[in-house]
């Protein structure tokens, strides 16, 4: 499924297409987390893959490192990054990728940090792995970059040790260490779920103006709704390994198009919601890789489902200003 | 209605009937379980398996190479050497349980009431268990045959008191473990007590741990005992173990290789498989911890 | 850093003074009487004033805290102590010998790193079945085969066989490094057996803990080569769990050490102690456990000392 943005190809620096994840699994079939998922990202403007855990988003940002566990593999898709699709490539091909031109911040700042080396070695080997430049040099672009991310003092703190700082902090150095080859596209998984909250949107904020200062593209992928809508210029909303709809994150946000993205912003609790209304909790659960129902897979748990939905795989529709996976949607009449 | 309080028994892991089948599951655990099976009967059971007695001698055949007639060769008067160390074995094995009962039971004494009496007292006995196990376990039991002399009972009695500090460690954060665990506390809350009812439930989950404990234990015994039989303060002649084998086999060896190197390589198999036994019998019984 | 050393120095000294008394406690405690050994053994026909006169010159007529107090005092001046049963003080024995031993005992662990630490990242670095269970398997059979076997196995093919190497005896280093070394190497290389397997028993796990970490993903999202990430990131943080169990690593060597030397004909302490068993000479035995015992204090203190420098966390409070 494409973004819905108008196709101005030379600001594409990611391209994925159909890209399939298959994991084996002892003594049984092998699954298939992500079934065929498709998007863009553009330099300088923000993505959000929302979704519950188990929707594969996860896996997708892995995929595109190419850093899956070992009984997983990109079964099928592209991954399309300046010209080379990455699912093809060579592994010393990938590492040079890896860092240099996609670099991820994952969502544990405590334990995604060597305790034993100090924070600026930890910067310095991811520049000295991609650019050829001396020791003092890549010392003082770590130091930069520190500074960049909002560490105060950081000529001073570039030779601590990661157990010297706190929660926060060690986030900053992560994405300082992500930031500091000057990557294309910078991949966010989770990155604030660790943090609290005014934290979280400290870190956010940073996060914005240095993508912004930068021209990356970012994918930042979250189960947080709120997140996205506050961060991300577009959102795909991910279900059972497919992006069930795509848009603008204003557009899916206020006038969701799938029932899914629906319910999802039904069961948020805002402050300015009527106490008494219970909290619509969408029932059932997601289903599992190797348990699809049949035809649409949000159908056990639909509230506007029918019979075509149990049999026909749903075909992807524009609904407004989104695309939506959905022989229903919702607001267009076909109810 | 009666007010009969249900015994649900306790679901642990630890019957022995499941912990048996699980043991065979595993490769390993099979492996080494038949091997030791193997090498007790044989070796306890010497008089029966034994081709020929250990005092045969045959002047002919002195120091021969391994042959139909001698699986293992003969010594250096003609004995047949897969008798010796079969005979060798039945003093070793019987040593090594025994000095591994006396190191249980001891280490239990002490590990158990260490745990029971969490004061000072209980600091100390652990202390004291620390200090003796820093000292190396030939060393130490050089030191103890020095006091207490070379006799078989000595020398179950050193190799006993040598593996006690360990075993009481065990024994002391295994029953811990028990006492901090749920149904204990439970069990306490709704008012049982008496020493007697609370022994019934903790202990058997207390010691299947030290169950698998004794098989490394029996390991390491029968690898000091052979070790101190070696360098002549151990089993002395004309008692054979495997260690003075080795010995004989040591003495001899430029007349023979195999007389050195069939015993060492029995104990090599015979500790191995203790080992990996041990091992097995650990992760069997608590997945959790090895 | 120097608080954390200086803190570890304190203590060690508190349990040295601890293991000292406790060596001496369980000297005394030994049955049987040392002067009838001095004797050579009868003492039918000495009467009591010869036998006085020996537990006189030995000390033993001063009450036991007394003889503690003479014996430590003697030792802080380098005084070990009268043999009971040679002519030679305990001091002299002791230097005579030290110096088999400790080249032993160095060039024991050194083989044994050098076989472990690559064998272990190696492993690590390509994971392969049929790689990894040898190694696995070498380590099981290294820590369950006696020192012993070992050593008459390499005498039969390194030094009989194919003579490279001597069997026996022992070369001062003072007087010719390069024998000395010659023949040292074949019980170090025993010994080192016996090192390298313990160590890669602790090893091996540890890296493939370490290897399923956080920040290991991390430092392959970086772009680091496989090698790179197992070198720098991996063998470090692994490396932790094998250099805290070097003292029983230690301890098992000392042990090893008394066989080998034995099997070896070293002249080095490990033959000593074995002598002083066979003669019952209490004055050798109990210096030379005091000596064990303060080896492996020192071990692990020099333990600590490396992992204050390896790990950081260990010098500097985190912040939470």
């Amino acid at each position: 499924m494409t973004a819905t943005l108008p196709e101005t190809a030379t600001d594409v620096v990611l391209r994925v297409r159909d890209l399939v994840v298959e994991i084996t699994m002892p003594r049984r079939e092998p699954i298939r987390p992500v079934r065929g998922v498709s998007f863009d990202v553009r330099s300088g403007r923000r993505l959000g893959i929302v979704g519950e855990s188990g929707s594969g988003k996860s896996l997708t940002a892995l995929s595109l490192m190419r850093l899956l566990p070992p009984r997983a593999r990109i079964a099928a898709g592209h991954v399309l990054l300046r010209g080379s699709d990455l699912a093809n490539v060579s592994e010393r091909e990938m590492a040079r990728v890896r860092g240099g031109q996609i670099s991820t911040v994952y969502q544990d700042p405590m334990s995604s940090l060597n305790p034993l080396m100090t924070v600026g070695r930890q910067i310095t080997e991811a520049i000295a792995a991609h650019e050829g430049v001396g020791r003092r040099e890549a010392r003082e672009r770590a130091i930069q970059v520190l500074g960049d991310v909002g560490l105060p003092q950081p000529e001073r703190r570039i030779d601590d040790h990661p157990h010297q700082f706190s929660g926060g902090m060690r986030q900053r150095v992560m994405i300082a260490m992500a930031i500091c080859t000057s990557p294309d596209v910078l991949i966010a998984d989770e990155p604030t779920t660790a943090l609290d909250v005014t934290t979280q949107a400290r870190i956010m904020e940073m996060l914005g103006r240095i993508v912004e200062e930068r021209r990356m593209g970012v994918i930042l992928i979250t189960h947080d709704l709120g997140l996205a809508s506050s961060f991300c210029d577009d959102i795909h909303v991910m279900y059972a390994g497919r992006i069930v709809e795509s848009g603008t994150g204003g557009a899916v946000l206020s006038t969701p198009a799938h029932p899914y993205s629906e319910a999802l912003l039904d069961s948020i609790c805002g402050l300015d919601r009527d106490v008494e209304r219970p909290i619509a909790a969408i029932s059932g659960q997601p289903p599992l890789p190797h348990q699809l129902p049949p035809g649409c897979p949000f159908h056990p748990r639909c509230a506007y489902a029918q019979e075509v939905c149990t049999v026909e795989p749903p075909p992807a529709v524009t609904v407004r200003e989104q695309v939506a996976e959905c022989h229903f949607p919702v607001g267009s009449g076909m109810a | 209605m009666s007010t009969v309080v249900p015994t649900v028994p306790i679901e642990s892991a630890t019957r022995t009937d499941s912990v048996v089948r699980r043991l065979l599951r595993r490769p390993s655990g099979a492996l080494s379980a038949a091997v030791v099976l193997l090498l007790v009967i044989a070796t306890v059971g010497a008089p029966l398996f034994a081709p020929y007695a250990p005092t045969t001698l045959d002047f002919a055949h002195l120091f021969a190479p391994p042959s139909r007639d001698h699986l293992f060769g003969t010594d250096e008067l003609g004995r047949d050497l897969l008798t010796r160390i079969l005979y060798g074995g039945r003093t070793s094995i019987t040593l090594g349980f025994a000095a591994t009962a006396l190191a249980m039971g001891l280490g239990i004494l002490w590990g158990f009431t260490a745990a029971l009496r969490e004061g000072w007292f209980g600091e100390i006995l652990m202390r004291a268990a620390d200090t003796l196990m820093a000292i190396p376990a030939i060393l130490l039991g050089l030191v103890l045959v020095a006091a207490f002399g070379t006799s078989t009972l000595s020398m179950v009695v050193i190799l006993g008191i040598i593996f006690t500090p360990a075993t009481a460690r065990i024994a002391r954060s295994s029953l811990l473990a028990e006492l901090r665990s749920d149904y204990y506390l439970a069990a306490v809350s709704v008012g049982a007590s008496g020493r007697r009812i609370v022994a019934r439930e903790l202990l058997p989950n207390a010691l299947p741990v030290l169950v698998a404990r004794a098989s490394l234990v029996l390991a390491e015994v029968i690898f000091v005992e052979a070790s101190l039989s070696f360098i002549g303060l151990g089993i002395q002649p004309p008692d054979t173990s495997w260690g003075t084998l080795l010995q004989q086999g040591y003495t001899n060896l430029y007349s023979s290789y195999t007389y050195a190197l069939f015993p060492g390589f029995v104990i090599l198999v015979a500790v191995l498989a203790l080992n990996v036994l041990g091992d097995n019998l650990q992760k069997v019984l608590d997945p959790s911890q090895s | 850093m120097l608080r954390y050393v200086l803190r570890r120095l304190v203590t060690s000294f508190a349990l040295l003074i601890l293991g000292s008394m406790v060596v001496f406690l369980l000297m005394r405690v030994i049955p049987g009487d040392p002067t009838i050994t001095k004797l050579g053994g009868s003492i039918k026909e000495v009467d009591k004033a010869t036998l006085d006169g020996i537990r006189a010159e030995l000390g033993l007529d001063k009450s036991i805290p007394a003889q503690y107090v003479d014996w430590v005092s003697g030792i802080l001046h380098g005084d070990f102590g009268a043999s009971y049963f040679s002519q030679f003080s305990v001091t002299s024995l002791v230097e005579q010998r030290y110096g088999a031993t400790l080249l032993l005992a160095f060039m024991s662990m050194i083989i044994g790193i050098l076989i472990a630490v690559p064998a272990s990242v190696a492993g690590a670095i390509w994971p392969n079945r049929i790689l990894g269970g040898l190694l696995s398997g070498f380590a099981a059979v290294g820590i369950a085969i006696p020192t012993f076997v070992i050593g008459i196995g390499l005498i039969i093919v390194l030094g009989v066989e194919l003579e490279w190497l001597p069997t026996q005896g022992y070369v001062s280093f003072r007087a010719d490094p390069i024998e000395s070394v010659k023949s040292t190497l074949l019980p170090a290389i025993t010994l080192g057996i016996g090192v390298a397997a313990a160590t890669m028993r602790i090893l091996r796990p540890s890296l493939f803990d370490v290897g399923s970490s956080s920040f290991v993903r991390t430092a392959k999202g970086k772009g680091l080569l496989r090698r790179q990430v197992v070198v720098r990131h991996e063998l470090p943080n692994a490396s932790i769990p094998a250099i805290t169990a070097a003292g029983i690593i230690v301890a098992h060597l000392v042990g090893g050490a008394v066989i080998i030397e034995y099997v070896f004909a070293r002249p080095g302490l490990g033959s000593l102690l074995v002598d002083s068993v066979y003669q019952r000479d209490y004055g050798v035995l109990q210096a030379l456990v005091l000596l064990a015992v303060a080896v492996f204090i020192v071990t692990s203190l020099i333990v600590d000392v490396i992992l204050g420098f390896i790990d950081p966390r260990l010098r500097t409070k985190a912040v939470t």
